[in-house]
């Protein structure tokens, strides 16, 4: 008989892995202390890895894949979160991947971190409401607080005084980035 | 009838000569699609979509533009909420500003109006308590006297009873004529048989020697018949 080829029939995915609940209940003492990975977050340069701390079993549901409770100290982008995260609602995803102990240190000696990003306090107002405004108050420059709000796990932040943002909100197209600069060669 | 009304927009506000075809005239997909709640039709069933590859440029440049939009809107947004409230915090256009004596004077004089309106209330409630306590009494006497009618008569009946047992207690039998009652008794034997003939007539007695005359005088008619 010929070798037995596999076929693949329906909707591809860009997931490749197991669920958490597939890896973390074979391992024994449910895999405390070792490396996983999303295998989505490997498309960066930097390292995202997550160690685990704790793991919690749940039940599983009629229908549904099973599910797992597990705290891990999170790492992406080269960047390690103060915090522990859990994670539970993102558990199912059949996109989990355990890291052999002799390969941990591949992760934990890239060292690339990525760099947080700095925002302008103030940006321009957009043109018909700057109009508005500085009929009615009289600057004829009138600007705008950047919207920002802080949570746990963002990376950019407010640029602080005197402090030079690296990334800029002019109003317009901007400025591209040079990777995708070729797009608008002749226009710009 | 709406589609209808549909075909007829499409066709007369926009004639083909002028647009140049369908493709720029309006496109009305409400009625011409399968309803949201059928299921997927037999010929899509097994169809995969083809998911389109973005190249590493277009990514990076639709990323940026979308955060620099997203950023620019939520913080104009957030200045003209801001501008709002403060609006709100200091515009006196909706409302009339007094100084603390006028506002004195106002809360006086809507005291005073309240408790006009109290004493108004007041007067009202008490005529109507007044007027439901009259009443109240009225009906309570009403029903005494009529208690009192109820009992007279029962008295009187029951007065009647005892008249009328006195009356038949003459002719009880007692210890004392007993015996003659026994004799009485005895001498006057009733015979409560009878017999009725076809024609209804009642014959009393059983061991009567009456006959069946030619005309014969029957004792009773039986009323029932």
């Amino acid at each position: 008989m010929a070798q037995k080829v596999i076929k693949y029939i329906g909707r591809t995915t860009d997931f490749r892995g197991n669920t958490l609940w597939e890896l973390v209940s074979e391992l024994p003492n449910w895999g405390v202390g070792r490396l996983l990975i999303r295998n989505m977050f490997q498309r960066y340069p930097e390292p995202c890895y997550m160690r685990i701390l704790k793991v919690q079993s749940v039940d599983e549901q009629p229908g549904e894949i099973r599910k797992v409770r597990v705290t891990v100290e999170k790492t992406w982008r080269g960047v390690t979160q103060p915090k522990p995260v859990e994670i539970y609602s993102t558990s199912y995803k059949a996109d989990y991947e355990l890291v052999p102990q002799e390969q941990e240190a591949k992760y934990l000696e890239n060292k690339k971190k990525l760099e947080p990003v700095v925002l302008p306090t103030k940006i321009d107002l957009p043109p018909l409401l700057r109009e508005l405004v500085s009929e009615e108050t009289g600057n004829p420059n009138p600007q705008m607080k950047v919207h920002y709000k802080l949570t746990h796990n963002k990376l950019a932040r407010l640029a602080k005084d005197g402090e030079k943002p690296t990334i800029n909100f002019e109003l317009g197209l901007g400025q591209p980035k040079p990777v995708s600069a070729k797009l608008y060669e002749g226009i710009l | 009838m709406l589609r209808a009304g549909c075909q007829l927009l499409t066709q007369s506000a926009l004639p083909a000569g002028k647009t140049g075809g369908n493709s720029f005239a309006l496109e009305f997909v409400r009625w011409r699609r399968k309803p949201r709640w059928l299921p997927v039709a037999k010929s899509k069933m097994f169809r995969v979509p083809e998911r389109k590859k973005q190249t590493e440029e277009e990514r990076t440049e639709l990323m940026r533009l979308h955060n620099q939009y997203k950023t620019q809107l939520r913080s104009v947004r957030q200045f003209l909420r801001e501008e709002n409230v403060r609006i709100d915090e200091t515009s006196t256009v909706d409302h009339i500003v007094l100084t603390p004596e006028q506002e004195e004077a106002e809360f006086q004089k809507c005291i005073e109006a309240n408790a006009a309106w109290n004493a108004a209330i007041a007067r009202e409630r008490d005529q109507r308590l007044a007027k439901e306590r009259e009443e109240k009494v009225a009906y309570v006497q009403e029903r005494l006297e009529a208690r009192q009618v109820r009992e007279e008569e029962r008295r009187e009946q029951a007065n009647q009873r005892v008249l009328l047992e006195i009356e038949r207690s003459k002719t009880y039998i007692t210890r004392e004529n007993l015996d003659a009652a026994i004799e009485t008794a005895l001498a006057n034997p009733v015979d409560h048989n009878y017999a009725i003939d076809l024609a209804g007539n009642l014959y009393q007695g059983r061991s009567t020697t009456q006959l069946p005359d030619a005309s014969p005088e029957p004792n009773q008619q039986v009323a029932s018949n």
